[in-house]
């Protein structure tokens, strides 16, 4: 009787085992930063994509933000150990990544795929600026999300002010729309704690991006120091804004919400929760200046090395799984992150979506007026420079002119071992 | 007589012997050995390690960001270890006698130790923030109208840190404190009030020698606290505005998990244990000679 029951035992482990060992596992680190219910959709299309391929198993690895992950992947890889087959990470780190070896190319898999030409092509230019690098695919756009300003559109309309277009109208109606020099209400709220990314449509409203390519940086560009000052002027001359540095990421989209601030700058990605939350009209427009701009933002698909070939290629049907048309769509709709695929935008959930929800295809038509977000090698130096400094002209420690230069100068000796 | 084995001794250390030497010691020695080696991660001609002597040490005491650090490190450990510690036992004298509601007040001031940092730093963060903060608030009761931006301003957002590490860890070395205070034998104060003394000479001439050893135990893990903690950093301030609040531990993780500069963050593993090692030895051999 007994040696039945170890027999059995015995024979169940090995069956389960044998199983197990039949599923293909991957598993996606997933950075969760900001609070919409991405949690929930991923774990659906996880199911979703395992109950129509019952031999792969996906595990989702939800940990922090983008930080974490990268923290993650290099953590795994460097002490030899088996990292995430994919991972979310920004898609302005491609070339760090490509250089720390932390990331593997697509290439083969899209090119083994038959419809992979056509899958790339479908894929907004916008968003692919920072997938490939030396000319390989690295990167698949997702969670892509856009530089946008919020407005309480009842407010401008009760205080007869125009939606801003050009700086001046913005700073006046921040100017404006401040109430007892905010402690009621701010005209307008930017967080300009580790500005660069915010900063970024002001300098492309003006003309120049902060940035060229990789090895470029345009920090001290007369038209970049022209925007720096203008971001002061929002504080100190309109006096729309509050002064100086301030982390208001997190507190200006309730501040909104709650008829507390009346403009905002913030990423798309907020959409959703904002709209879920105001009791008022909610405009969405392009950063004013001498012409509308935006600057792409987010993360990108990144698979990572030393993954047997079932695994990659599980890894690149998983990737083609949540980027289909209709996932995309149900994601953007559900987050407020812009939708990636030129598909999307003209299929029928997005059209019936947009009917309803305005505010969603402001968003998508800035897609044409985004600029690239800041992506260079040695990002990290490179960005660090800038916001040190962008960081000391906002705080009045030196003139815009001063600050730029040294962050120019800063950069440039980063940049050195890769010219 | 018969003599006592020789290998007890060893075998009852080996455990710690190997603890140590796995988590201390052998990454200890790879990162002095790693310091005199260059490797940027993300630069393709400097990956792998190749030899650069002191170059590291060169180029960290000539990059003004490092000194930077420096400079804001020291006056982290020196505003927060003598403020904490000094608060500390006061508060362990106040908290040593017998009184109604003695234990109240002892949980309510030792709970910020066991609150994570983490959990800490988010609450203070709330009380830093500009307009409606608590702190804002509290200030203005009394009539200030001073600085209100605590964390984005260059020349409190180090302060706001401080106040964070003070109120976090003042209740842990309280306990220290308290424990010798509880610990000092009551007939020799008994004595000492009998032949007149009293008040504050009977404590600094009587009471603070007898508890002179918890006090050097709690100066030095309070010392080693102070370039340890870091959690409240990411939360706070993030190091800045412009690197203003930037301390040691939290530059060594920007330099080796974002700017993959693993030399470089070797050497800054390498300064660090050092300066920790000069204090506890400085601290332990000055205890020694006093015992004697």
């Amino acid at each position: 009787m007994k040696r039945t029951i170890l027999s059995l035992i015995a024979l169940a482990l090995v069956l389960g085992s044998a199983q197990a060992a039949d599923k293909v596992e991957i598993s996606l680190a997933y950075p969760v930063a900001v609070t919409a219910p991405i949690a929930n959709i991923m774990n659906g299309y996880a199911e979703q994509f395992m109950a129509a391929n019952p031999d792969v198993k996906v595990t989702l690895i939800f940990s922090g933000g983008y930080g974490d992950v990268k923290t993650a992947v290099q953590t795994a890889i460097q002490g030899k150990a088996k990292a995430p087959e994919l991972a979310i990470m920004l898609a302005t780190d491609v070339y760090d990544l490509v250089n720390a070896r932390l990331v593997d190319s697509f290439d083969d898999l899209a090119k083994a795929d038959k419809t992979g030409s056509a899958y790339l092509k479908d894929l907004a230019p916008a968003y692919m600026g920072n997938s490939y690098s030396a000319g390989k695919l690295y990167g698949i756009p997702f969670q892509r999300s856009a530089v946008v300003m919020y407005y309480n559109a009842d407010l401008l309309a009760q205080q007869k002010i125009a939606v801003p277009k050009t700086w001046v109208e913005l700073g006046s109606a921040a100017g404006k729309l401040t109430v007892d020099g905010g402690a009621a209400r701010w005209g307008l709220e930017c967080s300009t704690k580790n500005p660069y990314w915010l900063f970024e449509p002001f300098a492309i409203s003006n003309g120049q991006n902060i940035f060229t390519d990789e090895n470029t940086v345009n920090f001290n560009d007369p038209k970049v120091v022209e925007a720096v000052q203008f971001v002061i002027d929002l504080s100190k001359k309109y006096q729309g804004m509050p002064a100086g540095v301030t982390d208001s990421w997190g507190s200006s989209t309730a501040n909104f919400i709650a008829g507390k601030t009346a403009i905002i700058i913030h990423t798309s990605g907020s959409l959703s929760n904002i709209l879920k939350g105001a009791k008022f009209t909610v405009g969405v427009a392009p950063v004013p200046g001498k012409k509308s701009a935006s600057v792409t933002g987010g993360g990108n698909i990144y698979l990572t090395p030393g993954h047997t070939p079932a695994e990659r290629a599980a890894a690149w049907n998983f990737v083609r799984f949540i980027t289909e048309t209709e996932r995309v769509v149900d994601f953007s709709t559900q987050t407020g992150y812009v939708p990636y695929r030129q598909g999307a935008l003209k299929s029928k959930a997005w059209t019936d979506y947009v009917a309803k929800t305005p505010q969603a295809k402001a968003v998508a038509d800035i897609l044409p007026m985004m600029g690239p977000e800041l992506a260079t090698n040695a990002l990290s130096d490179v960005k660090s420079a800038f916001n040190k400094y962008l960081e000391m002209a906002i705080n009045g420690q030196m003139t815009p002119k001063a600050a730029m230069d040294m962050a120019q100068a800063e950069a440039d000796k980063a940049l050195k071992d890769y010219r | 007589m018969k003599r006592k084995p020789l290998l007890l001794p060893y075998i009852l250390i080996l455990p710690t012997f190997i603890f140590v030497t796995v988590f201390t010691l052998v990454p200890l020695g790879s990162s002095i050995a790693g310091s005199f080696f260059r490797q940027k991660l993300n630069v393709p001609k400097y990956h792998d390690p190749s030899w650069y002597g002191m170059g590291n040490y060169t180029d960290l005491f000539t990059d003004s960001t490092f000194l930077q650090v420096l400079r804001n490190t020291g006056l982290y450990v020196l505003a927060t270890v003598p403020a904490s510690l000094a608060l500390a036992l006061l508060l362990a004298v106040l908290l040593s006698g017998k009184f109604r509601g003695q234990t109240f007040f002892r949980l309510v001031i030792f709970h910020p130790a066991i609150l994570p940092m983490v959990s800490a730093a988010t609450l203070w963060l709330f009380f830093f923030t500009p307009g409606y903060g608590l702190l804002n608030q509290l200030l203005r009761l009394f009539g200030y109208t001073g600085p209100e931006n605590w964390t984005g301003n260059p020349h409190m957002s180090l302060l706001s840190l401080c106040i964070v590490g003070i109120w976090k860890q003042t209740g842990f070395y309280m306990l220290f404190l308290l424990a010798g205070l509880q610990a000092v034998d009551k007939s020799v104060l008994e004595a000492a009030r009998i032949d007149g003394a009293g008040g504050f000479p009977l404590f600094s001439r009587i009471t603070f020698p007898l508890i002179r050893r918890s006090f050097l135990f709690t100066s030095t893990i309070a010392f080693i606290a102070a370039f340890q903690t870091v959690d409240h950093v990411f939360i706070v301030t993030l190091g800045g505005p412009s690197d203003s609040s930037n301390i040691l531990l939290y530059y060594l993780w920007q330099l080796r998990f974002e700017k993959l500069n693993v030399g470089a963050a070797n050497t800054v593993t390498v300064i660090l244990v050092a300066v920790l090692l000069a204090f506890t030895i400085t601290n332990f051999l000055a205890s020694e000679r006093h015992e004697r």
